[in-house]
């Protein structure tokens, strides 16, 4: 049994079926993110794990304890919320042991332990301020070490990056990362941002409707999707209709140009998927060749971004700034070049 | 010519404010014939119904912020976090003091708890006090649940909550460690204008018989010339304190607002 298992989560508001039959196991220590769209049930999920929805259906356990029933202060979880949440009336280092000092521990140790978050978050000389003198990213990491202070057995951080600027969730997502691994804490993270989820997960939940969609490594997530969302909503995705000429060996015709898939295939017409890293102006060493007419060009500094018309079919991919070869013009015929074993065959 | 326009309305206004009280204050300087002094203070604080009915109200206006602090505080906590399609109802029901004379509410008070009724509170002196304690907490009940749910509005109760909760704190730390401490200044202002109702609040006590203020300054009012008007000096005194220790309680905060 894994150290956290949500079995059949089922969450209806009225009519309302937010979550559907939700299964989750997360080893000890393991880093997991929610990711999705808005509405498709993440954060409900994780405030089921919290205690703040009661599940309809389904059973939460955490270290072979079932909690569903618990009230929210009794499942020692922590928690980070999006806006930060720090007691206004407290300082930093109140903040921080009041979990502790909720729990009834000797003031001695509580400074002990407030010392020691505040060192693990960078901030050991801030004990003494209020959050309103805080800017965001001290606040949430002050959030991070109060949640952490009381040693909960799991993590939960509600999309702890989102109210912060570019630069800072970039360093902060490293900084809290770290930390977890150091501490080594089970920990669940919800986001509707693809690349947090990527960069920082052991493992990736990507949820459509209630739904876990596809459960699985950043890795396999972005270039194995199991479905149609996963596919669209990781990444970017050229989807291509392609017209399948033998079934059994994976032909296909896409454009002018047939492919040979070496996989089998359903009969009739099928969708495939090519991320834009996959396809490059020229053939090189590529072993199949396409010819595409630009449409748009857009120059974003080290990368240039480039739309074709692929027998009808839009096509965007991406090719490297050359300071010594202009791209190429708008109208232009180009020779696109790729590897058959890099196109996804699309499911429902 | 805009601007001499608004000094003369606002001079005007000021003279409409003040003038009477001037006048109240002069007069109860003119006790002793042909010249100034305290000589009508000096009567009222030797007055020792003065000292009894004031220490009385001073005390039943402590009672009636403690009982009007743990009855508002949690209840306009809940509504917020727990019930928010029942904030018109209860609003509502907050706002009924204001339209439902006190002498209304006392008589109600007198035909439910009389001495032949199922609950005689006014059979006893420690019952009709507590009559009154629950009258003057109604007659505060629109000013301080108003104060404290403006209060809640500035802070993110339910966030707040949630995140004490997965602290590991109950309902009782969350409301007295967080959840009060953040509405403080607007239970303060709640709290000094209930002290001022209750100190002159006449209805209510004098028709429970108990010694309160109010019943003291209308007997005064009755029988005396110079003593009433330093009595509402007096009054007037205290409910001026009252506002400036709300001005200085909000401007000393030490901690600053949770964004919403």
């Amino acid at each position: 049994m894994s150290y956290l298992e949500l079995t059949h989560l089922e969450k209806r508001f009225g009519t309302l079926r937010v979550v559907k039959d939700f299964n989750l196991s997360v080893e000890k220590g393991e880093f997991i993110s929610l990711l999705g769209p808005s509405g498709c049930g993440k954060t409900t999920v994780l405030r089921m794990v919290a205690g703040f929805e009661t599940p309809t259906t389904g059973a939460i356990t955490i270290a072979g304890k079932e909690v569903t029933d618990l009230k929210p202060n009794q499942r020692n979880i922590g928690m980070v919320f999006q806006a930060y949440a720090l007691f206004p009336n407290l300082t930093v280092a109140q903040n921080v042991g009041f979990g502790l000092k909720v729990k009834g521990t000797p003031r001695a140790q509580i400074a002990r332990r407030v010392e020691e978050m505040l060192a693990l978050i960078g901030l050991p000389e801030l004990g003494n301020r209020y959050p309103f003198q805080l800017s965001g990213g001290q606040q949430q990491r002050v959030a991070l070490a109060r949640a952490l202070a009381p040693k909960p057995s799991v993590l939960l951080l509600d999309e702890p990056l989102s109210a912060l600027d570019a630069k800072v969730r970039v360093s902060l997502r490293n900084e809290i990362r770290a930390i977890q691994r150091e501490l080594g804490i089970t920990t669940i993270f919800v986001t509707h941002d693809q690349e947090e989820a990527l960069s920082m997960s052991d493992r990736v939940v990507v949820m459509h409707e209630g739904i876990a969609d596809q459960v699985g490594t950043p890795f396999d997530i972005y270039n194995r999707p199991a479905t149609r969302f996963v596919a669209g909503f990781v990444g970017t995705l050229n989807t291509l209709d392609a017209q399948v000429l033998d079934a059994a060996t994976g032909r296909v015709r896409l454009g002018a140009t047939e492919i040979d898939l070496a996989r089998p295939l359903p009969p009739g017409a099928v969708t495939l998927g090519l991320r834009p890293e996959a396809v490059t102006l020229g053939q090189g060493t590529h072993d199949t060749r396409l010819t595409a007419t630009i449409r748009e060009v857009d120059f974003l500094g080290s990368v240039i971004r480039l739309r074709a018309d692929l027998a009808g079919q839009p096509i965007a991919f991406d090719t490297f700034n050359n300071s010594h070869v202009a791209p190429p013009q708008v109208g232009t015929e180009v020779t696109l070049g790729l590897n058959a074993a890099d196109l996804m065959v699309i499911g429902a | 010519m805009k601007t001499a326009a608004a000094w003369a309305i606002l001079l005007l206004g000021m003279a409409y404010f003040i003038l009477p009280l001037v006048g109240l204050v002069e007069f109860s300087l003119s006790m002793t014939r042909g010249e100034y002094s305290l000589e009508a203070y000096r009567v009222v604080f030797a007055d020792p119904r003065f000292r009894d009915t004031f220490s009385y109200s001073v005390l039943m206006a402590v009672l009636t912020i403690v009982f009007g602090v743990v009855l508002v505080v949690p209840t306009a906590f809940w509504v917020r976090l727990k019930l928010p399609h029942w904030r018109p109802v209860i609003e509502f029901v907050t706002l009924l003091p204001l339209v439902i004379p006190a002498i209304v509410i006392v008589f109600g008070y007198i035909r439910l708890y009389n001495t032949s009724s199922w609950l005689p509170l006014t059979g006893t002196t420690s019952g009709t006090n507590l009559l009154l304690l629950f009258g003057y907490a109604t007659l505060s009940l629109p000013y301080m649940y108003r104060a404290v749910d403006t209060g809640l509005r500035t802070i993110d109760v339910a966030t707040l909550t949630e995140a004490a909760q997965s602290l590991g704190a109950g309902w009782g730390t969350i409301l007295a460690r967080v959840i009060l401490p953040n509405v403080l200044v607007s239970v303060l202002s709640g709290a000094f204008v209930t002290f001022a109702i209750v100190m002159g609040e006449f209805t209510l006590a004098a028709l429970l018989d108990r010694p309160a203020f109010g019943p003291y300054l209308q007997l005064m009012g009755a029988n005396r010339a110079y003593e009433p008007f330093a009595l509402a000096t007096i009054a007037f005194i205290i409910t001026w304190a009252c506002m400036g220790l709300i001005q200085l309680v909000t401007r000393f905060t030490k901690h600053d607002k949770a964004p919403r």
